[in-house]
């Protein structure tokens, strides 16, 4: 291989570097309107009355839109395949409003500033209704219209059967509750839509991470044949999941169609976070069964999940995080019982990792505490029950193929200094009042695309110009973490071209293949398959028409580079270029190739991290020392790109696990601004290690690699979080251990 | 107010209102897009310029303040077709991925650079500890700044 496992910056770095790279947010359209949004400032009732005669009057303002002025378009953010019955849930202006932020009204204008001064200008009046904000509102019904039910969803599930009663067991319980965060990607949701009345045709450009998903929920709610929208992904400035569920892409939409003219829609930060999307908060009490030796026997997940204004992607969300649940230990039993609520708070959605992290959480604190009652290290406790190769998926069924977490832990382990670190925080917490330090692992697994939940498929298309160069159409929407990269090299190698060789656009409705989206990390594992096959395809293609040119049979040719040479003939050298005008011009056809792959495989990926940590007793501080991650991910494309996610998904673990929590006021407003919501920055953290192990390859994915992304953020926060409870001797599950709570905590139990 | 001043080391004149932002002159009457908006409140650096060769955001810089003065973008930077040093190794050091950071985050290096033309590791995360990176653990990015001392260095 001359090019997979080589480092590689991402595909466009140096537009990124430059300030050249396009983002929604940097278009402009003739004629385009400018949109300002009005929110709903009560947590929960209806609107009775929108007064914008100040705003209609405002020179430069096109026109205001809500609930009484406007059809009632309805959709379901959450909707990303045809075939999907949701309901039609949430409307673009809404006349009940169901959490602060709730969009009740726009304004679209001649530029922005006029926009946003006649937004200030819209009055609302609202008829409130009891609102619930907490779990114990929610669960109360207190936001519970006549005939409505506090909750929305309840189910019980199993997998396996319960073992024999065994004499000599340990049980340990252990309570865990995640608070609910902000993504925080750095660009904010945007789109920008362009409609053509005479034509009848609706373009949308958003950083959103399926078009072909916001084409069918946007085309069904207009009521547009989805061959006349077309929905273009752009330069994705990060999404982490916020990006995965449609809000500005109906409205922006619809907003075009009324006004007839291209309009803009960009929400700010306090937007983002207030209206956009959250992860869940969840209440979760876990039970593990051990035999004295260490070995699991059975977990039970009493679990309680918040929805928020919407239901959304919940139900759903929760249903997946029972079958995350099995991605990483030999479980030979387990059970959930499930209750999801609503409130009156932003809504829930889908986070980096999908439920993986926070069963990952869950699985982990109740692990820390199994250790401690069993007598165990840590990291023997896990090895002794991980997944090994030859198991299977105890859900799924699936083989788990060549995991290695075994490997993972103890390498890590190995790297970490794990013995001598434990020892030495013991040495030091002895001499030391005021600072405590603790070392702790986490591990933790995750999948490759929707298999067997759905069935999965993708599809890519391939074109060889007339210099020889290749252009690749595949539906790929690269968050900002090198799938276009990788993706150039998968088909580079495949057809020893030099990466500058191949040309590939990224998802859009009107050019690429039909995909589900870059969901349930699907992208490299299954996408990038059906590419290096395409790219296989394309490389036969060239060499039927190079027989073709040359009169004899495709079996004596052979490739050597990108040029196509005969076993019976050294003089014989044939460039992509000559064969690609030779295919032109004389048998009046261009070389393609298309491909299109059902996945019916996912195997274990997963990893091990390593947090070293020091709790200031006195301000309730916790700085990270040291930090290792050590991931399975089979053959890596681009070595340095997986190495860069993996960092990140460390400081998304670091700020989930210590500070990250949007918080929601007595008055339903929610946390609205990064001076309030805590991120990791350039001095918070150390020098983030990373290994990955490379010899567990799949048995589909692209030269054997497997998922990155999301599975990176899995063990993250349950290190740090395991780490302080080590520092302190306690049991801390209130996600994140923010300087309060540690603070609280010290109080009252000392440490 | 008609508000003169330099961008880029260009003279420029816009007619605009004093407590217009900084970042919204560069981006909507300039085009210079490369200035990013991700906090609007001075938080996250993605919209960091230099102001006479210091660091500022132009989300809370206004008009007001600008006249006469010289402000640096992104978009100043290239010259010539050639990327600056900084930008190089950013490439180069795989320092990039969503990217939306990145142009604020150049730009909080470059007045390091300027101030102290050989940081260290610490003192390039203090300088950079007004620009947030959601993609990263910071350390391609401090590493790419470090190297860029390097080259300045060897360069003189």
């Amino acid at each position: 291989m001359h090019l997979i496992g080589t480092d590689h910056p991402i595909q466009d770095a140096y537009d990124k570097a430059t300030g050249r790279a396009r983002y929604a947010g940097d278009m402009t359209l003739p004629g385009m309107a400018h949109i300002a949004m009005v929110f709903s400032t009560i947590p929960h009732g209806y609107v009775t009355a929108v007064d914008d005669s100040q705003a209609q009057a405002m020179e430069g303002v096109y026109g205001v839109f809500h609930c009484f002025n406007t059809p009632e378009y309805r959709f379901n953010r959450y909707r990303s395949q045809y075939s999907q019955e949701l309901p039609d849930e949430e409307p673009v202006f809404a006349r009940h409003v169901r959490f602060v932020g709730d969009r009740v009204a726009a304004v679209a204008a001649r530029d922005m500033e006029t926009a946003r001064r006649a937004a200030a200008l819209v009055k609302v009046e609202y008829q409130p209704l009891p609102a619930a904000l907490t779990f114990e509102e929610a669960l109360e019904g207190k936001n519970c219209l006549e005939g409505e039910e506090a909750i929305k969803l309840e189910y019980s599930q199993e997998v396996g059967a319960p073992l024999p009663e065994e004499a000599d067991t340990v049980s340990v319980t252990a309570a865990t509750e995640l608070s609910r965060l902000h993504h925080a990607a750095m660009e904010t949701h945007v789109c920008v839509a362009d409609y053509v009345p005479g034509a009848d045709e609706l373009t949308l450009y958003s950083p959103n991470q399926s078009v072909h998903g916001v084409r069918t929920v946007v085309a069904d709610m207009l009521k547009m044949p989805y061959s006349r929208v077309r929905v273009v992904k752009t330069t994705m400035g990060g999404s982490f999941g916020a990006k995965q569920e449609w809000t500005t892409e109906p409205v922006a939409a619809a907003l075009a169609r009324l006004l007839r003219r291209p309009v803009k829609l960009v929400y700010d930060r306090a937007a983002v976070m207030r209206s956009i999307v959250c992860r869940a908060p969840m209440r979760a009490e876990m039970t593990m069964k051990f035999r004295r030796d260490g070995t699991l026997l059975d977990i039970h997940l009493e679990l309680l999940s918040d929805a928020g204004g919407y239901i959304a992607n919940s139900a759903d969300y929760v249903r997946t995080l029972f079958g995350k649940m099995f991605r990483c230990y030999r479980i030979p039993h387990g059970s959930i019982h499930v209750r999801l609520v609503s409130s009156n708070t932003p809504v829930s959605g889908s986070f980096r990792g999908w439920s993986s992290p926070e069963v990952a959480l869950m699985l982990e604190h109740t692990m820390e505490k199994a250790a401690k009652a069993l007598d165990m290290d840590p990291v023997q406790l896990r090895v002794k029950n991980v997944l090994l190769p030859g198991d299977s998926d105890p859900k799924s069924g699936l083989p788990i193929e060549e995991v290695r977490t075994r490997e993972c832990l103890l390498r890590g382990a190995d790297r970490f200094a794990w013995e001598e670190n434990r020892r030495a925080d013991a040495a030091f917490n002895a001499a030391n009042s005021r600072y405590r330090r603790g070392t702790a692992v986490a591990c933790g697994g995750h999948g490759n695309t929707y298999y067997p939940r759905y069935k999965d498929f993708a599809g890519a298309f391939m074109r060889v110009c007339e210099d020889g160069s290749v252009q690749v159409e595949v539906s790929i929407h690269d968050h900002g973490c090198g799938t276009g990269a990788a993706f150039q090299m998968i088909v580079a190698e495949a057809l020893e071209l030099p990466l500058d060789r191949v040309r590939l656009k990224e998802a859009d409705t009107a050019h690429t293949p039909f995909d589900f989206g870059c969901y349930a990390s699907r992208g490299t594992f299954l996408v990038g398959r059906a590419t290096q096959l395409c790219a296989q395809r394309l490389r036969e293609e060239l060499r039927a028409a190079a027989a073709q040119k040359l009169g004899v049979s495709p079996d004596v040719l052979f490739f050597q580079g990108d040029t196509v040479r005969s076993k019976d003939d050294p003089s014989v050298v044939l460039s992509y270029k000559d064969i690609a005008w030779y295919s032109l011009s004389e048998l009046c056809q261009e070389i393609t190739a298309e491909e299109k792959y059902h996945t019916s495989t996912n195997p274990g990926v997963t990893g091990a991290h390593f947090a070293h940590v020091e709790v200031d007793t006195w301000t309730g501080l916790t700085r990270v020392l040291d930090y290792l991650a050590v991931h399975d991910v089979g053959q890596a494309i681009n070595p340095a790109m997986c190495v860069a996610q993996v960092q990140g998904a460390a400081q998304m673990g670091c700020g989930a696990a210590l500070r990250e929590e949007l918080e929601i006021s007595s008055s339903g407003m929610g946390t609205s601004s990064l001076a309030k919501y805590h991120l990791m920055n350039a001095p918070d953290l150390p020098v983030i290690q990373v290994e990955l192990i490379q010899d567990g390859c799949s048995q589909e994915g692209p030269y054997g690699a497997k998922s990155i992304g999301e599975v990176s953020y899995v063990p993250a926060a349950p290190a740090v979080a395991a780490a302080v409870n080590q520092a302190l001797g306690s049991d801390m599950g209130r996600i994140p251990m923010s300087p309060d709570r540690i603070l609280e905590y010290v109080a009252k139990e000392g440490c | 107010m008609k508000l003169e001043f330099f961008v880029n080391d260009e003279a420029v004149a816009v007619e605009t209102e004093p407590q217009r932002r900084l970042l919204d002159i560069l981006r909507e009457d300039l085009g210079l897009t490369g200035t990013k908006e991700g906090c609007s409140e001075g938080e996250c650096g993605a919209c960091t310029v230099l102001l006479d060769g210091l660091a500022v955001h132009s989300c809370l810089t206004l008009a007001a303040q600008l006249q006469g003065r010289h402000v640096t973008t992104i978009e100043g930077l290239e010259k010539n077709g050639e990327l600056d040093i900084l930008q190089k190794c950013f490439v180069e050091e795989i320092a990039i991925q969503c990217g939306f950071c990145t142009t604020g985050m150049i730009m909080s290096a470059k007045a390091l650079l300027l101030q102290n033309p050989n940081p260290t590791p610490e003192e390039i995360r203090t300088a950079l500890s007004g620009n947030i990176c959601r993609c990263s653990g910071y350390l391609q990015i401090v590493n790419a700044v470090r190297r860029a001392a390097d080259e300045m260095g060897g360069a003189q």
